[in-house]
């Protein structure tokens, strides 16, 4: 590329996005520039083929079922919580009783202490997998 | 008026709505804006599937972030970044990659051809679409800002992020490369077919 003004003036000639007078004033540097008219009619051929062509509009049917399970995966998400919140107000009020009434051990008791320890597993894996997601994402900085 | 334009412009009122927590605000922006960003998403992620899923992924993020959401600004901008991270994101992790949906790109214009000419533009087509993914993520996404998607410099600056001299050089060398990838694919001369 030897002429500096095909990245910016050329690429506005090309996609009209040049007002008349400057556009006026482009085409008169074409004339003198035989650089800037090799790519710009290398580039022009290639705009004439892109074009012509767009991308597909999916169906109807495809942009009914879009939002749908959009909306189901927000019924979820609310289910979810719902019944994190549930399990943790349940284990948490349960364990508070077997400590209070510390005694013989039961399977009951055994049972939810189990379940208790891999509640608690699981909610330090999630916060573990999102801290890792956070360290590794190069784009969490950019401002959204 | 531009495509974007016709198809982004949300009221005030919704967006406030929206920020409130009315589903039936979401709804209407989601509908407003779903055929933009899944358009981008498949332009960055090659697939129908991880298209479809991905941006839905991100209307579920911009939900649960809608607090943070100036509703003085527009909407698809800001909605955009969060698509876009998540796709590059996608698309640098992804162990497996899957094949590029084909049959994405028809003609603009339904003009009857022959069968030859059909034949040439169809395995055209499908070869830009492939070349496309040959492509650095950040030159096929501007590409199809511009190309496919028909926005202007001010849009794209506006979406990106970045100062319109940036979009030019950044489309002067994403043509480039697309120019030379389709050149070695043996699609030349352009616009061949019709």
């Amino acid at each position: 590329m030897a002429c500096d003004r095909i990245q910016n003036d050329g690429m506005r000639y090309l996609d009209g996005e040049m007002g008349e007078e400057e556009r006026a004033a482009f085409e008169k540097h074409l004339e003198q520039c035989s650089d800037c008219r090799t790519v710009l009619n290398e580039f022009g051929k290639l705009r004439a083929f892109t074009g012509r062509i767009k991308m597909r509009d999916p169906t109807d049917e495809f942009w009914e079922g879009y939002w749908k399970s959009l909306y189901r995966r927000l019924e979820r998400r609310v289910a979810w919580i719902f019944v994190i919140a549930g399990a943790a107000l349940f284990l948490g009020y349960e364990l508070y009783q077997v400590i209070r009434h510390f005694g013989e051990i039961t399977f009951e008791k055994f049972a939810l202490v189990v379940l208790f320890v891999g509640f608690v597993l699981l909610l330090i894996s999630v916060i573990r997998e999102r801290v890792h997601h956070y360290k590794v994402d190069k784009y969490k900085d950019i401002e959204r | 008026m531009t495509e974007l334009e016709q198809t982004v412009d949300i009221d005030r009122q919704t967006l406030a709505a929206w920020k409130r927590g009315s589903v039936r605000a979401f709804e209407t922006i989601v509908k407003a804006t779903m055929q933009r960003a899944f358009a981008v998403a498949l332009g960055i992620v090659g697939n129908v599937e991880d298209a479809w899923d991905l941006s839905q992924e991100c209307y579920m993020a911009a939900h649960k972030a809608r607090r943070s959401f100036d509703i003085d600004r527009p909407f698809f901008p800001w909605f955009y970044r969060i698509l876009r991270n998540r796709c590059l994101n996608f698309i640098e992790r992804r162990k497996r990659r899957r094949e590029v949906s084909l049959d994405v790109l028809v003609e603009r214009a339904d003009r009857t051809v022959s069968p030859e000419i059909a034949l040439i533009r169809r395995e055209q087509k499908e070869t830009l679409w492939k070349v496309l993914f040959t492509l650095s993520p950040e030159h096929r996404e501007i590409i199809v800002l511009r190309e496919f998607q028909e926005l202007s410099y001010q849009e794209i600056s506006s979406m990106l992020d970045i100062a319109e001299g940036t979009v030019m050089s950044r489309l002067y060398y994403a043509r480039k490369a697309l120019h030379d990838a389709l050149k070695k694919a043996g699609v030349e001369p352009f616009g061949e077919g019709g």
